[in-house]
């Protein structure tokens, strides 16, 4: 037995030699070509000249719009529409009613925390001067969320019906997932104009797999013995589906639709680059006008905004869960304060009042169904009944709309409420601003900014931008090809050269090795701060509990949010978009390595500890190597997330791609802005693939897959 | 079961009650776009806050970047009108505009496009671009003209130009400064550094003024800046115009005879809008009004200073010198 782990050992040892030596080499031949060439490495210029990408689509686009703009054109008209209608709807009604409107679901479906908790969000809308664009963002993503659930529900069953879509539908899916929201950006830009109907658009491509996905699993996981049973007693076909398996899967498809919600508000926000209003369109003018505090009453508005969606669906999703009312006796705080007297005091008075206002709900409700059901009667004596029946057992949802209804009718006949008091302003813009500002004027604060953006600049960015720059790019291409190769196989390496060689067609190769740079620099930093960060974690459960909190909140943040900091401390420039690619990417990483960790089950480190290792050495030779795969995969959504922020990087003097993309549509130059789009896609599909196949090689060698 | 049927019953009566309350609005309607510069966002304010507060109007407004694609919107009919264009800086005004620019009654430029956009009017404000230095930089060192600016270069540099000096140059990729052709053009071994927006390289001028280091920057007027800070143009060659020397052409030639090898001209600002949208009779009114407004410099300074110095809100400060001014503007009103 030892003479044979031995051997493995050995030859572990030798490959793991030969595959250095091999790096080693592959990186010295690179710095030879590198220091030959004298400036960035151009792609043949015979090439670039004929492979004129950028002019075919802008005709492509020229010979779209001239003969079907009309079609897209009215489809595009009917979302304005409807959009216009619900955003004038929500901005000229009397501000208690669209208060009133979010506030109450809120009570219903969360109870008095959730509740206390929007009315909390909607004062803050109001109080920071944000109450239109944050209802416009409001509307854009109610509309999003409605089409997608509607379109996404039925392909979800489709899907569940039939294994022929299924398999049609998962690769499509896949690549609507991987694709960064901005590239269909793009093209809904350049469809559908600019506004709210290509957000409203674009957003249904983001954000609806995952309800397509959903409703599929949830309804083919439907167990097997409930849809024999409903066979055996006669169930058709249609029967099985809309009485059975559907609502048997409701759970799974609120899931969806919570997940819904927090993708579309990301991209509403977003879309304000093609023109959409809203929140974002706030946050991107102060970002212009350097006004930090503006933008961070921006940013915490749809924050605040995004936890209370969230936390308002899943209410919904976890409907069974709740205690029944006579087991719940605390509406406020945690019902493990029971055995707090102070607590039962404060509580007494709140549970009073609930039983007040249940007695009432319910007397209104039924009274108005008891005179419904007498009027109906007069016709038909059996619909009465059942409309009876049924407006009787709504006693939240009748009083409800009738609130609305009262106070429009007030508001109409007596006295207008018109929009949010301005007595109820409550500004933070300036605080922030002022403290922000004290701190920038601070010596050392601005010794240590400069020092920071010195070290970055100097030994990491510039080094790696001109390494990769003046590599030859047939160097590039073929490392590349051969790391496909190594990784996935030749199919893959094929892809990767004919993927690259696209690049460097298009003209942009010396952009995209600048994005390729700064998105590296981005990831070893975040490597260097997140792992210890994870490590931390996963010994100490008080410092996780917190980060956990904190990482839940930046990642519900969209993402160019992350400029308003960066912007603050560190001025514009490549290194601000460096350090803001780091803020955004750096979740995953710090998540996946305190998960990797504390995932290594408790016997092997106890295996190691009575061998007599330290606490390094346990941590080096036996957890890391198990927890391998788990930091590739956050390597890996670290690398996709550093992709996908190049695009607004440019707002801070960020270089390369995103760069070309903001010109590309500030000229109506689409080809080229979708060239460069189109760039970054690449590149990241290609770093994704390498990665996600070394990991699933590592966990092969690990045996933690078969 | 249960839950269903409340999602259903929730969402059918939140339809409900919006078809009861959603009512059309009687005002007269039009979509501005918000510039990507303080100046340019004034003067747009100053032409909402009128049609709004004296013609009835309920103005839309949305961001989007300058450049040729906020051109294009307008002619596509999806914004209404954008305000005070930069002839110097707009591509497409001689593609897309067909009539003569008056200002005072004077023609200051004449347009043959193709008519697809309706130049409304001038703006008023008459610009001018430069190169500047600080006059304690041009003291210290006896910089005259851009001539002698490669002699200091290295005083010039920061660390992420090298051992070339450094522009701060025009902030927006899409307003076609042409800096980097510029310098390249005239020789001077500088790199032109885009910083994304007016207000970041602002900053970044601001901080090298108050350490008293030399710097370079790109700056039109009017501009606040020159309010507060002591800078000296570095009087680049007068402004030329060559046909065939454009980025579609390659730069072919006229060398460095002409643009962007020189300065800019002096720039009779004007706005723009849809032709269908004023053409019609509803929006007539508004059509006269931008033929008569006419913002001065001067106030826009003074509003400039309000808003990127004093940090208030553009809106509140536009309708304070609204309020203090009418004798200024009440002769605009159709």
């Amino acid at each position: 037995m030892a003479t044979r782990t031995d051997l493995i050992d050995k030859s572990n040892q030798s490959k793991n030699i030969i595959t250095y030596v091999i790096i080693g080499v592959v990186f010295l031949v690179a710095l030879w070509l590198s220091t030959q060439s004298e400036g960035p490495s151009k792609f043949p210029k015979e090439v670039t000249d004929k492979f004129t990408f950028t002019a075919w689509v802008n005709d492509g686009e020229d010979y779209l719009k001239k003969n079907y703009r009309w079609v897209t054109k009215i489809i595009a008209s009917y979302i304005k529409e409807t959009y216009y209608f619900l955003e004038d709807f929500l901005l000229e009604s009397p501000w208690i009613l669209i208060a009133t409107i979010i506030i109450i679901p809120c009570i219903i479906a969360g109870g008095l925390r959730l509740g206390i908790y929007s009315s909390f969000v909607v004062y803050f809308w109001g109080a920071t001067g944000m109450w239109e664009p944050s209802l416009q963002t409001v509307a854009l993503m109610g509309l999003s969320v409605l089409l997608c659930v509607f379109f996404g529900f039925i392909l979800g069953v489709l899907c569940s019906q039939s294994n022929r879509f299924e398999n049609f539908m998962k690769p499509v899916l896949d690549t609507m997932q991987v694709m960064p929201a901005f590239v269909y950006l793009f093209p809904a830009l350049f469809f559908f104009g600019i506004g709210g109907a290509p957000a409203i658009l674009a957003t249904m491509i983001y954000a609806m797999p995952p309800i397509i996905r959903l409703t599929n699993t949830g309804i083919r996981q439907v167990p097997a013995q409930t849809i024999e049973s409903a066979t055996s007693f006669g169930s058709s076909k249609l029967q099985l589906l809309f009485k059975i398996k559907i609502p048997l899967s409701l759970p799974s498809i609120m899931m969806g639709i919570n997940q819904v919600i927090m993708m579309a508000l990301a991209l509403v926000v977003l879309a304000c680059f093609i023109g959409a209003e809203g929140i974002g369109g706030q946050v991107w003018q102060a970002i212009r006008r350097l006004d930090v505090g503006w933008a961070m009453e921006g940013g915490l508005c749809i924050l605040f905004m995004a936890i209370m969606f969230d936390r308002f669906s899943l209410a919904f999703s976890k409907d069974k869960e709740r205690l029944p009312s006579d087991v719940q006796r605390f509406y406020l705080l945690p019902q493990s304060w029971e055995k707090y007297q102070i607590a039962k005091i404060l509580e007494t008075p709140l549970s009073f009042g609930n039983k007040i206002l249940k007695i009432i709900c319910q007397i209104v409700t039924s009274a108005i169904a008891t005179v419904i059901r007498v009027l109906v009667s007069i016709f038909n004596k059996s619909t009465g009944e059942n409309i009876g029946e049924f407006i009787s057992k709504r006693y939240y949802v009748i009083p409800y709309f009738l609130v609305l209804f009262l106070i429009a009718f007030i508001d109409n006949y007596f006295l207008e409420i018109g929009t949010f008091p301005k007595e109820w302003k409550l500004s933070i813009r300036q605080p922030i601003s002022n403290a922000v500002e004290s701190l920038t004027v601070n010596p050392g604060f601005i010794s240590f900014a400069k020092g920071l953006r010195a070290f970055v600049y100097l030994n990491l960015l510039r080094p790696l931008d001109v390494f990769l720059t003046q590599i030859p790019w047939w160097y590039t291409l073929a490392v590349f090809s051969a790391l496909g190769y190594v990784t996935v196989g030749i199919r893959f390496a094929i892809i990767t050269a004919v993927l690259l060689l696209f690049i460097g067609a298009c003209g942009i190769w010396t952009q995209s090795m600048i994005t390729l740079s700064s998105v590296l620099v981005s990831v070893v930093l975040c490597f260097v701060i997140g792992v210890p960060l994870g490590i931390i974690a996963s010994y100490n459960e008080r410092f996780r509990n917190i980060q956990n909190v904190v990482l839940d909140a930046m990642q519900t943040l969209p993402y160019f949010c992350y400029l308003i900091p960066v912007l603050m401390f560190f001025g514009g420039g490549t290194v601000s978009a460096v350090i803001a690619t780091v803020i955004y990417s750096i979740p995953p990483i710090i998540r996946l390595t305190s998960l990797g960790l504390t995932q290594v089950s408790g016997t092997y480190s106890e295996v190691s500890r009575s061998f007599g290792g330290t606490l390094i050495q346990t941590l080096n030779k036996v957890k890391f190597p198990l927890a391998i795969p788990s930091l590739v995969i956050g390597f890996n959504q670290t690398v996709i997330m550093a992709f996908a922020m190049q695009i607004v990087t440019p707002l801070i003097g960020g270089k390369g791609l995103g760069l070309e993309v903001f010109n590309g549509l500030a000229r109506s130059d689409t080809g080229r802005g979708l060239a460069a789009g189109i760039g970054i896609v690449l590149l990241a599909i290609i770093i994704d693939r390498i990665t996600l196949a070394w990991t699933k090689k590592q966990r092969e060698a690990l045996g933690l897959i078969s | 079961m249960k839950l269903s049927k409340k999602i259903s019953a929730l969402i059918l009566s939140v339809a409900l009650l919006i078809g009861s309350f959603g009512q059309a609005n009687a005002a007269k309607r039009l979509h501005a776009a918000i510039a990507d510069w303080t100046g340019g966002i004034i003067t747009c304010e100053v032409a909402v806050a009128i049609l709004e507060r004296e013609m009835g109007y309920k103005i839309k407004q949305t961001v989007f970047p300058s450049g040729t694609g906020l051109w294009e919107a307008i002619a596509a009919g999806e914004l209404d009108f954008a305000c005070e264009s930069w002839p110097s800086y707009a591509e497409a005004d001689t593609v897309m505009l067909n009539e003569d620019l008056i200002y005072e009654g004077k023609v200051v430029g004449t347009y043959s496009g193709d008519g697809s956009v309706d130049l409304l009017g001038t703006a008023g404000i008459i610009g001018m671009s430069d190169y500047w230095i600080p006059r304690y930089a041009a003291e210290e060192l006896g910089i005259k003209t851009w001539k002698d600016l490669n002699k200091h270069k290295a005083k010039f540099a920061t660390i992420e130009s090298g051992n070339r000096g450094r522009l701060i140059g025009c902030p927006v990729a899409g307003w076609n400064c042409h800096d980097q052709k510029r310098l390249d053009l005239l020789g001077i071994d500088f790199q032109a550094d885009e910083l994304g927006t007016e207000a970041a390289a602002i900053a970044e001028a601001k901080a090298a003024y108050m350490r008293k280091e030399p710097f370079l920057l790109y700056l039109w007027s009017p501009h606040w800046f020159f309010g507060a800070y002591d800078m000296v143009g570095v009087q680049l060659p007068d402004h030329k115009v060559c046909d065939s020397f454009t980025e579609a052409n390659n730069w072919k030639d006229c060398g460095t005879a002409a643009w962007p090898a020189t300065g800019w001209a002096k720039d009779y600002t004007m706005n723009y809008g849809n032709p269908a949208t004023f053409a019609s009779a509803e929006h007539a009114d508004a059509k006269k009004f931008f033929e008569k407004m006419s913002l001065q410099n001067i106030d826009q300074a003074k509003m400039l200073v309000e808003v990127d110095q004093n940090g208030r809100d553009v809106k509140e400060v536009v309708n304070e010198w609204l309020d203090n001014n009418p004798d200024k503007w009440k002769s605009w009103l159709p």
